[in-house]
């Protein structure tokens, strides 16, 4: 990891090429391996490791995801799709003793390296948790949350801001007399499709969404399957999901992964109909274990 | 079938019990306030008599009431005491014999004045001379004398010798009046127990004080307590108690230790004309003071004259107002940082174990111990080096206490943040906000109800406390303070004076249990400020 460190240092003066509007001038942006340079992916992982302590999180993970797709992850409990989901935006930094080697590059830059921005990190690469979290303020409040933090003051801007990512998050119509109520007092599923757009509010490129629907009834688990349908043009979204129909039926791209590893990484359909490796085949016919 | 039974038991037994132990608690905190309350709440209501509406007019701390209504009171007032003061006068002339005896001197020797300005013979004046001197000499023996038969016989024998010489148109004529006068002393009263009566009259007289204020004819006393009579109706019952019973301690079994026995003061005075005073006061005692019901809700505003004697905890009340502020507003921001640095970025090393334990360890440590340190440290050290006087003020006094709540500030919000979900913070660090930032819009707000409960706790605490601030910012007396550089009185410190201070506080229990009503009324008062505070963020938190 040093090694490639000091090898970072010297390329960083020709790899201010990066065309995301975002990304301030004087961001620094390190490919940390050749295979971050792929323009046609948003987010690429070589041979990347993530250890709990001695404990190993994930294990040499080889993995691009390409954008305005869906890309589903799938496999049993415990075997590190959360944990690779949550690091393409670090937030596994918050778990003491956390340590990784290898590469994982977003929009071609290491996010690991100890220069990165964070903020600008996560404002780029959104996530949507398992359990809908929205804070205890009003529904106006938890969308303009990370635009003000991006230090957007304007009402006006914001006032649209929150507008457009209720839109898109299909909970305008619901929501839209009442911005002011605690966003406490709606439903699961509303509170859900808030938290979509409280994400969406930061105008990330990536969204990350870690089972979203598990703690969802059925009718709201459609709402947010249909959501993610209309969004997939505009975002590159990666969800966690135990359910292999929803899988099935919102990705393009799934990857199955087993104790760590990534054991198959192709499209959905064929993953589903035609398995390459006899373990996926097993866990999707439910064979497995 | 038994299994069930032994469920439906048990579950009876436990219900039982957890409502039998809130019924006790119930009744522990009824059989603690009750009394409290009610004797409290003497002090402010109550019936004042007409001595209570002349000292709120006449001293200058308080300075109310209409002046021509008071005045014509105490006049009415005077009027019904006048007869009684009457008697007390006649008593005591007989008893203090001395106003008899210097009448007699001064006209032996006025006489002597005048007999020099006749410019009689040496033989005559000599006679003329020795023989008022005699007379003068009998009546002073008859004064001094303590048998009844004796001194009637020296009096009859003054008497005659009066008659023998004639004195008419002499400065010496007035002996005449003077031996009648003191016959008519004698007939009345058992010279024999005379001493017995002055110390008596002594005690009669301080309960008459107790009553009425200074007898007529007495000098106003400096201090206010000893200018007025009782002011309030209970303060009256056991003064006249008191005027109207003597204690003696008496041989009633022989052998056995003396026992307290009660005696009437009509048959202590048997015989003698004050005897008939007692009743007097005792049948008219509502005329002469004139009792009404009065609302003293001015005790919670009012300053008092010193120890407290006369009017209410006005001053009390803004120090320990200010002392709990002044503590809350060093111990929460500091309580809060603290907590939010142990949960969220101290980890889990000996070094933190070890202050969490000094923390656990702080609370426990009694507020004397804190007390003592508030005075090394900030009094004796902190204010000087600040160029302030080293002396007590409410400055030190908060900050002492401020360090005596801090551990409690400081677990409650350490759990508070603790319980805060995770996901609240993960929600705001992947929109990208800062640590501090996520504690401040996020962690903080959620995890307030809890904090709030701990200040409220440390709120009463900080209140109540005593001994923190004995040292370090409260005093018994003295004036309001100016600013928080000066010492105040307090509540908790004034109930704590008073319990162990002087007699004063025997003779105004109501202002104790006052002190400590206005205690348990101001901490409840700041308790339910700080409970709808927090009721109101939670449900904000909720959502309604």
């Amino acid at each position: 990891m040093t090694l490639t460190l000091t090898q970072k240092g010297e390329t960083v003066e020709e790899s201010k090429i990066l065309e995301k509007g975002e990304i301030a001038e004087d961001e620094i942006v390190v490919p940390c391996c050749d295979a971050a340079n792929d323009a046609g992916s948003v987010v690429v992982a070589s041979d990347f490791t993530l250890y709990y302590g001695s404990k190993v999180g994930v294990k040499n993970i080889n993995m691009k995801i390409y954008p305005q797709r869906v890309t589903a992850i799938i496999g049993p409990s415990g075997c590190g799709k959360s944990t690779f989901l949550r690091s393409i935006n670090r937030m596994n930094d918050l778990i003491p003793h956390v340590r990784t080697t290898g590469c994982l590059a977003v929009n071609g830059q290491d996010i690991y390296d100890k220069r990165v921005n964070l903020v600008n990190l996560r404002q780029q690469v959104g996530m949507v948790f398992q359990k809908p979290n929205p804070f205890a303020k009003s529904i106006y409040d938890n969308v303009a949350y990370g635009p003000k933090l991006q230090g957007m003051r304007n009402r006006v801007q914001l006032d649209e801001i929150v507008e457009e990512s209720l839109n898109q998050a299909a909970l305008w119509d619901e929501v839209k007399d009442d911005l002011k109520k605690s966003a406490l007092a709606l439903s699961g599923g509303q509170q859900q499709r808030l938290c979509i757009a409280r994400a969406l509010a930061t105008k990330p490129q990536v969204l990350l969404m870690d089972e979203p629907c598990s703690a969802l009834d059925p009718i709201a688990t459609t709402k947010i399957e249909d959501l993610i349908g209309q969004l997939k043009s505009r975002y590159t979204i990666v969800i966690v999901t135990h359910n292999m129909q929803q899988a099935a039926r919102v990705s393009e791209n799934t990857a199955f992964f087993c104790l760590g590893e990534l054991i198959e990484y192709d499209e959905t359909g064929k993953i589903f109909t035609n398995p390459r490796v006899k373990q996926t085949e097993d866990y999707i016919t439910g064979r497995f274990g | 079938m038994k299994r069930d039974v032994n469920r439906h038991i048990s579950d009876k037994v436990f219900t039982g019990v957890s409502g039998g132990a809130i019924i006790l608690l119930c009744c522990v905190l009824l059989l603690v306030l009750t009394p409290m309350f009610v004797r409290g709440a003497s002090a402010v209501l109550f019936y004042g008599t007409v001595e209570f509406r002349k000292m709120q007019l006449e001293l200058p701390i308080f300075d109310r009431g209409d002046a021509e209504e008071v005045d014509a009171e105490v006049a009415q007032a005077l009027d019904a005491r006048q007869e009684a003061f009457d008697i007390l006068a006649r008593f005591r002339e007989g008893l203090d014999t001395s106003i008899l005896r210097d009448q007699a001197r001064e006209m032996n020797r006025a006489y002597g004045d005048y007999l020099r300005t006749l410019n009689l013979d040496r033989a005559e004046y000599r006679a003329r001379r020795q023989a008022v001197r005699d007379i003068r000499d009998g009546f002073e023996a008859a004064l001094a004398s303590s048998d009844n038969a004796v001194a009637d016989e020296l009096l009859l024998g003054v008497a005659e010798q009066l008659a023998a010489v004639d004195l008419g148109g002499t400065p010496a004529e007035g002996f005449v009046g003077l031996v009648e006068e003191y016959q008519e002393i004698v007939a009345r009263m058992d010279l024999s127990k005379r001493e017995q009566y002055a110390a008596a009259l002594d005690e009669v007289q301080e309960a008459l004080r107790g009553l009425f204020g200074p007898l007529p004819g007495e000098a106003i006393p400096p201090l206010a307590m000893n200018q007025y009579g009782a002011t309030r109706w209970s303060r009256v019952k056991s003064e006249l108690d008191n005027l109207l019973w003597a204690e003696e301690w008496r041989e009633v079994t022989p052998g056995e230790p003396l026992e307290k026995v009660r005696i009437a003061r009509t048959e202590q005075f048997a015989g003698t004309e004050l005897a008939d005073m007692f009743g007097l006061i005792e049948n008219n005692i509502e005329a002469m003071m004139l009792p009404r019901f009065t609302f003293y809700w001015q005790y919670f505003i009012d300053d008092s004259t010193p120890g407290h004697y006369f009017g209410g905890v006005g001053p009390e009340i803004l120090g320990t107002f200010l002392l709990t502020l002044i503590a809350m507003a060093f111990s929460v921001p500091l309580g809060i940082i603290s907590a939010a640095y142990l949960v969220e970025c101290a980890g889990d090393n000996v070094v933190i174990r070890v202050i969490r334990t000094c923390i656990n360890t702080l609370a426990g440590v009694p507020s004397i111990v804190f007390g003592l340190f508030g005075l090394a440290f900030f009094v004796l050290f902190l204010l000087p080096v600040f160029g302030l006087g080293s002396q007590k003020s409410i400055l030190a006094g908060g900050m002492t206490l401020a360090i005596l709540v801090l551990p409690v500030i400081i677990r409650a919000s350490e759990e508070a943040i603790r319980s805060v979900p995770r996901s609240y913070k993960e929600a705001s660090l992947a929109l990208g906000a800062g640590n501090f930032r996520t504690f401040v819009t996020v962690t903080l707000p959620a995890a307030l109800p809890g904090i709030l409960t701990g200040i409220i706790l440390s709120l009463s605490r900080a209140a109540g406390e005593t001994a923190p601030i004995l040292f370090t910012g409260a005093v018994a007396l003295g004036p309001i303070a100016k600013s928080i550089l000066q010492p105040t009185r307090a509540l908790s410190y004034g109930s704590y004076d008073m319990a162990v201070g002087d007699r004063l506080s025997a003779l105004v229990p109501h202002q104790q249990y006052g002190m400590v009503m206005t205690l348990i009324l101001l901490v409840l008062c700041l308790n339910v400020i700080a409970i709808v505070i927090r009721s109101k963020v939670s449900k904000k938190l909720r959502g309604y």
